[in-house]
């Protein structure tokens, strides 16, 4: 571990690759830069979240963490580990103040690892566009979490405006056990469903999300209706035959309920922030189907599709 | 994928989408019949495989799984003890009481031996019982038992009309184990008595070798890229070296493996699979049967040398010092003949009679009791026919290579000469190391995992079928024929096997590489 007080950028990446010949052959084999940008507060949370993330694609982990922007004097403080505590990554922990907060892709640019994959995660608030923001440009796949923000639904509205292929939101891949257990109810049904309600509160962006899947793919209107507790909870279809067809999760697991059948215990667990960005990092080509999903959620519906080609404007900020 | 072996429903399914890479391909509702569930391998390997598979959500609502054996137990509690034990101590992944009470909820058990008729009525009733709870009555029969049973087994699932799915939509298909047969005839013999009962589609043999990610990663090495094909000839090819290293002696197995010899247990299968996968034409696309009808091809065009006895070496290692511990020789080994001609190492140089690899040999090497455990694949290519140095200035620069390891410490190496830093033009090898476990750590599935899975999916891509298995006989038959009446030469454990495996590369030139 090296750590550099009010340093400059060369002198990190002169760190970066000191550390790394002293470790010997550690991540020789890098498959990818991720690049969180993380706010002060919660950088501990953002460092966990990529050390598990790290277990499972080695990568070389840039945090940067924009600190008090008001700060009269630029300052660059950083903390260079490879192999340690962040996991079998290298990592550059970075903390930005002053006017030089406001420009972070002028540290990371340099530290980025060559010719590899760029995925970009914004832990907090996005920028407002992420397809022009600089740290957004240079990634191939950009992670943003709409369901920590404080209007939710208003968020995944501008990600829908600003969607470029990459884009991809950590409210989708919580979805995905969801998903998983809907469609596993569909591999051996044959049911026609006619109308879907989701069971969450009314800003709740999976739940919008998910929605706006089971719309696009079944080509039927879904509600969200609030329900008691503070997250989604139930996703109820009503068949075209008559019934209905419903998953309720409790505590590890789900319920199905179909008419006429037996109820069937299904696993629907929980997983740790981490495993999300894992799930992220696993496939870095464009999620057509978060696409459609989003397109269909926020009546959007001009979405690029796959290939169009990206603005790459910069645009001067603060 | 294969679209032939069963109705497809996922294909119709409207939540499903090709492009939607993040949902799981779970199979339909089934049930696992495991035969010899008592063994070694149900308990350090398959149930525990079940066990990831179910915490990985990877298995349809209710899967059942059906234990047969002789024991008498009187409540399916000291089954479902057995299994929690076997999960508990030998799962890959971390333990979770929910996902236990799932499985265990769907645990049934039938008492019998395998020659009681009343026993597998009772598991046709417990089947038929199975598919009224909302299934079609699928279920996969996994023989994890002796060869000797086999054919018992078999004829007992016939006639208790096990073979056919009661209801449509519903599958039977049955796993079969290694050793298939332990010669051309015996496997035909058995492949017949298997097509008797089940459908050739529905036969999955399983050789464990093929579910390991790093084989998987063969054919994505060799047809996804441009820069190795091109030089995948004996243009560029000077000789392949397959190794399958393995530091321990024979254990317990001595009554089964005194029987059968390296030969039969691992080149026959293990290495004659990878070098059909080294040396096949890249296949029209990646479905099961255009990947099958390559690496027959392969298999069809292997030759064996002019001489056998001069161009194979067989062995039987002594007593010696593995890894810092003194260990005993074979024929002292408990339960081996003390007249034993069974050998524990084999070197084998084969040749693929086609354009592409004329006269390129290809060495296998497979034994017990030798330094460490490794299994690789290394493609030794031409030396440069021209070199513009000074003689002395390249006399550490050796062939190119380009090695897959496939256990331990999966990876891909790239062996090629390099300028050491100094005044003089020096050029020496060095290696250049891809680690799957660096750029890709998430922890890969075991092989029993992935296979377990295909087999419920039915896909039978990673499975060799009965040509592949009678082709690779038809390897093994002569070489068996040829060596009967000889004596193995001894090796002291701890050694790369006798010397004459040296000879036999020396006399061409070659070395083994130390793997």
């Amino acid at each position: 571990m090296i750590g550099l007080w009010d340093t400059t950028g060369d002198a990190v990446v002169k760190a970066l690759s000191q550390e790394r010949r002293s470790a010997g052959g550690v991540a020789t084999g890098l498959a990818l830069t991720l690049v969180v940008v993380a706010d002060e507060p919660q950088v501990r949370a953002a460092e966990a979240a990529a050390t598990i993330a790290a277990a499972a694609h080695p990568c070389r982990l840039l945090i940067v963490m924009r600190s008090d922007e008001t700060h009269p004097r630029s300052r660059l403080d950083a903390e260079v580990i490879v192999g340690g505590r962040l996991g079998p990554c290298e990592a550059a922990v970075m903390r930005l103040l002053g006017p030089l907060a406001a420009h972070p892709e002028s540290v990371v640019m340099p530290l980025l690892a060559p010719d590899v994959p760029v995925v970009t995660w914004w832990q907090g608030d996005p920028p407002e566009r992420i397809a022009t923001d600089p740290l957004g440009i240079v990634a191939e796949r950009r992670i943003t979490d709409s369901a920590r923000a404080a209007d939710p639904i208003g968020t995944l509205r501008a990600r829908a405006a600003d969607y470029v292929p990459g884009d991809t939101d950590l409210a989708w891949t919580r979805l995905t056990p969801w998903r998983a257990l809907l469609a596993g109810v569909f591999d051996t049904s044959v049911a026609t469903p006619r109308q879907a309600l989701v069971t969450a509160p009314s800003d709740d962006a999976s739940a919008a999300l998910l929605c706006g899947w089971l719309s696009a793919r079944l080509g039927i209107e879904c509600q969200v209706t609030p329900g008691e507790s503070d997250h989604l909870t139930a996703v109820t279809l009503l068949l075209a035959e008559g019934g209905r067809l419903s998953v309720t999760a409790s505590g590890g697991h789900a319920t199905l309920a179909s008419s006429g059948c037996p109820d069937q215990l299904l696993p629907l667990t929980a997983r740790p922030l981490g495993e999300e960005l894992a799930e992220e990092l696993r496939r870095l080509g464009p999620d057509q189907v978060y696409a459609e999903a989003l397109a269909a959620a926020t009546g959007i519906t001009s979405l690029p599709p796959r290939g169009g080609s990206r603005m790459r404007t910069w645009q001067e900020a603060g | 994928m294969n679209q032939a072996t069963a109705p497809d429903r996922q294909e119709d399914n409207p939540l499903r989408d090709v492009r939607d890479r993040r949902l799981p391909r779970v199979p339909d509702p089934c049930a696992l019949v495991i035969f010899g569930v008592t063994g070694d391998l149900a308990q350090k390997k398959l149930i525990p495989a079940i066990y990831d598979l179910a915490n990985r959500g990877l298995l349809p609502p209710g899967f059942s799984i059906v234990g047969f054996a002789r024991r008498d137990w009187t409540a399916e509690r000291e089954f479902a003890a057995l299994v929690a034990h076997a999960a508990r101590t030998n799962a890959r992944t971390p333990w979770r009481d929910e996902v236990w009470a799932r499985l265990a909820a769907h645990l049934r058990f039938v008492n019998g031996s395998f020659d009681d008729d009343e026993a597998f009525k009772a598991l046709a009733a417990m089947l038929d019982g199975l598919a009224a709870d909302g299934g079609a009555g699928s279920a996969a029969f996994y023989l994890s038992i002796p060869p000797s049973s086999f054919p018992t087994v078999l004829d007992q699932l016939n006639r208790a009309g096990l073979g056919e799915a009661p209801r449509p939509g519903g599958w039977r298909r049955v796993i079969v184990e290694k050793p298939f047969g332990h010669d051309l005839e015996s496997a035909r013999r058995l492949n017949t008595s298997i097509d008797q009962v089940f459908a050739p589609r529905d036969v999955f043999r399983i050789d464990h070798y093929l579910g390991k990610e790093t084989v998987q990663n063969i054919l994505a090495l060799r047809f996804g890229n441009t820069l190795f094909e091109p030089v995948w000839t004996s243009h560029f090819v000077d000789s392949v070296q397959i190794t399958m290293a393995e530091d321990v002696g024979i254990g317990r197995r001595a009554a089964f493996y005194d029987s059968v010899g390296t030969a039969r247990d691992v080149v026959q299968n293990h290495l004659l699979q990878l070098l059909a996968l080294i040396a096949m034409e890249e296949p029209t696309s990646f479905d099961p049967d255009a990947i099958r009808v390559e690496k027959l091809k392969v298999l069809r065009a292997i030759t064996l040398p002019g001489d056998i006895r001069l161009h194979t070496v067989r062995g039987q290692y002594t007593a010696g010092w593995v890894a810092g511990e003194h260990v005993s020789g074979y024929l002292s080994e408990p339960g081996v003949p003390a007249d034993s001609t069974t050998e524990t190492f084999v070197a084998i140089r084969l040749g693929v009679q086609n354009r592409r690899w004329v006269g390129v040999p290809f060495y296998l090497r497979a034994g017990k009791r030798m330094p460490r455990r490794v299994t690789e694949v290394a493609i030794i290519f031409q030396r440069n026919p021209h070199l513009p140095f000074d003689p002395a200035d390249v006399e550490m620069l050796g062939n190119n290579q380009l090695v897959m390891r496939l256990q331990p410490d999966e990876g891909v190496t790239l062996k090629f000469g390099s300028k050491v830093p100094g005044t003089t033009m020096e050029v020496r090898d060095i290696t250049m190391d891809f680690q799957y476990g660096e750029s890709f750590t998430e922890a890969s599935p075991e092989a029993y995992e992935r296979l377990v899975l295909d087999v419920l999916l039915g896909d039978r891509t990673l499975f060799p079928d009965a040509s592949e298995v009678e082709a690779s006989w038809q390897v093994i038959d002569p070489l068996e024929e040829a060596w009967a009446q000889t004596r193995p030469e001894p090796y002291r454990a701890g050694r790369w096997g006798p010397h004459a495996a040296e000879e036999l590369l020396a006399s061409e030139g070659r070395t083994w590489r130390r793997a």
